[in-house]
């Protein structure tokens, strides 16, 4: 029973991180309908940066990680503004292809530039765990997930409260009437991906934190962060949350029932099975399905 | 009868690509005698991904839905031949075509969920599949040697047929591409070409004119699957030893996507023009430029895909019709 208990902690532990992973990405393809096959290079660039700032300058991760988000904000605007912008009306496979060219661009300079040997950001705190009713709770793995939670929470605020986020979600809902209504709809855009970008920064220097990676990590990430995009419903904030704990808690209880690699299918399984079934995510409703194309 | 026989009637214009198909095919067997062991080999990779790209062409290009999963007719299929020569003994020959028709069962079989899915619905959820099987073919160890791999019975009496050599594979994959190719160009002139086109542009409309949509998505993910089974067949065979890792690599779905958009997507030719040259440039790169030739491919690709978003043939088609032959036209198309 506390093995089963463990699992449970764990996977809604992980779960939480891996939300911060793609809340991101959700963001950028529903407002943007671009799915973005870079994102995970984003996030273990993030991940590097961190562990950069944590060599040279000594910087805490919980400090690094803001580093990380404003570098990888700044490049994610620089490259949603020149390059994606450039086909962004193109048919799927064009935005699909092009973010997968970005992705072997980046993970392959990671590989030039940091080795393909795994690494991680080494703190005091991070290994150290306390027990409760026998179950037991890593503190680096605790911290993260608030951090997770805190910061995807305020990112809902900044959508719906401040007028940079509502006229993020203008353009999301229809692009034809936001431009109509004075938004530049290329800066919005670039500031939506550079968002995304920030955020699997920051999610980038928590996993460096709590584990290894290394620049092939990135394919991983951008995989799971599909399946939670899907699970949540796109563009769903809190539906990312809720989609990244579900993946955690069937990782983890797969990892507890079954043998072998079979973990591995399980989060496509539970894709395949949304898609079929509940195509429009499991919170609500995917606001894109109400966008006009313009 | 009338009709019949205006289909039928044979014209410089419309027997000109047929003939095209057969140089070329000449043109590679004559090759042969020209080359070295190593550009033999370099050659019959080449042959390998235009018989991949052909196969996407067909669902991912004419049909217009973008499958992320392809790789998984290629697995399947050189799995399939594995297990069959390995452990039920059979002549690779027969294998061959039994792979193929066992990667179009399955694409059948997974196609009439996903494909009721659109857009990158279907592109992930078919990315799903394929990592999905490969889990499966990875976790069967009795049957597929896991992730240890699996050894082809190749010397020795346990070979059913004895390996092909350089020679042999060389026109072994060429067949294969001429096959996918004589495939293309005969549905890209029929009446399920036009259901695929008319599929492609506005699927309600497909179904109120008639065609059944559901039927001719699900045919065609099982040919693409049945050209892409062969394929991996004789990948598996050419290897020897195989692993569920490179067999299901996604990499060689997104190669086969490459291909067919910078060749030119929806055509017969674009895709082999893509694979070529593709391959080549890759080929290149990595001779000259070992330690950074991945990243090269990735700016190629996103310049290709920028500059060239319809593809080689699509580009010169249009370009020839209308007179504009400027690259940066085809930025403005696609960009906000």
């Amino acid at each position: 029973m506390t093995g089963f208990l463990q699992a449970v902690a764990y996977g809604l532990l992980q779960g939480g991180l891996l939300a911060l992973v793609a809340v991101g990405f959700s963001l950028v393809w529903g407002v943007m309908n671009v799915v973005n096959l870079s994102h995970g290079a984003f996030v273990v660039l993030g991940a590097y940066v961190g562990l950069l700032v944590n060599q040279r300058l000594g910087l805490d991760p919980f400090l690094g990680m803001f580093v990380a988000a404003v570098a990888l904000f700044a490049l994610g605007y620089v490259v949603q503004r020149f390059v994606i912008n450039l086909v962004v009306n193109g048919p799927i496979f064009i935005t699909l292809l092009l973010t997968f060219g970005l992705e072997l661009l980046l993970t392959q300079g990671m590989n030039i530039a940091f080795t393909a040997n795994y690494q991680g950001i080494q703190t005091t705190y991070a290994g150290t765990s306390f027990a409760v009713a026998g179950v037991q709770i890593p503190v680096g793995r605790l911290l993260a997930f608030v951090l997770s939670v805190v910061v995807t929470v305020a990112l809902v605020a900044v959508m719906n409260r401040t007028r940079v986020g509502m006229s993020i979600m203008a353009t999301g809902m229809d692009r034809g009437a936001a431009r109509l209504m004075g938004i530049r709809a290329r800066h919005v855009y670039a500031l939506t991906f550079g968002i995304a970008a920030g955020l699997a920064g920051m999610a980038g220097t928590m996993i460096g934190m709590v584990g290894t990676f290394n620049p092939a990590s990135a394919g991983g990430f951008t995989l799971l962060s599909f399946v939670i995009a899907v699970l949540g419903g796109l563009g769903n904030m809190y539906g990312a949350l809720a989609g990244g704990m579900l993946i955690g808690l069937v990782q983890a209880l797969g990892g507890y029932f079954l043998s072998g690699t079979w973990v591995n299918a399980l989060a496509f399984l539970v894709l395949i099975l949304v898609l079929m079934f509940r195509p429009s995510g499991l919170v609500g409703k995917a606001f894109y399905s109400a966008r006009l194309e313009v | 009868m009338a009709a019949e026989q205006l289909r039928y009637r044979p014209t410089v214009r419309t027997a000109t690509p047929w003939a095209l198909g057969v140089l070329l095919v000449a043109a590679a067997l004559a090759l042969q005698t020209q080359l070295y062991t190593g550009q033999a080999r370099t050659v019959t990779a080449i042959f390998m991904y235009v018989a991949l790209a052909l196969s996407w062409n067909l669902i991912g290009g004419y049909t217009g839905y973008a499958s992320f999963g392809q790789v998984v007719f290629f697995g399947i299929g050189g799995y399939f031949t594995a297990v069959a020569m390995t452990h039920l003994g059979w002549s690779f020959w027969v294998a061959l075509v039994a792979s193929g028709l066992f990667a179009a069962c399955y694409g059948a079989l997974v196609g009439i969920p996903l494909l009721r899915l659109r857009g990158h619905y279907f592109a992930i959820a078919t990315l799903g599949m394929a990592e999905g099987t490969r889990e499966i073919v990875t976790n069967l160890p009795e049957l597929t040697g896991g992730g240890g791999g699996i050894t082809l019975p190749t010397v020795g009496a346990a070979a059913t047929t004895p390996y092909l050599g350089n020679d042999g594979f060389y026109v072994l994959f060429l067949a294969l591409a001429a096959i996918a190719l004589l495939v293309t160009g005969v549905i890209s002139r029929s009446k399920f070409g036009f259901a695929l086109r008319a599929i492609h542009q506005d699927e309600d409309a497909a179904a109120a004119i008639g065609i059944n949509t559901t039927r001719t998505k699900v045919v065609t993910f099982a040919l693409s699957g049945f050209l892409a089974g062969m394929v991996g067949s004789a990948y598996a065979f050419q290897q020897v030893t195989i692993y569920p890792e490179r067999l299901f690599d996604v990499e060689i779905t997104v190669l086969m996507v490459v291909m067919v958009v910078i060749g030119g997507s929806g055509t017969v030719i674009g895709p082999v023009i893509g694979a070529v040259a593709l391959q080549f440039v890759s080929e290149w790169l990595r001779q000259n430029y070992t330690d950074i030739h991945t990243l090269l491919l990735g700016g190629i690709i996103i310049l290709a895909v920028i500059l060239l978003p319809q593809g080689l043939a699509n580009y010169v088609r249009e370009a020839r019709r209308t007179g504009e032959y400027s690259l940066l036209a085809n930025v403005r198309r696609y960009r906000l």
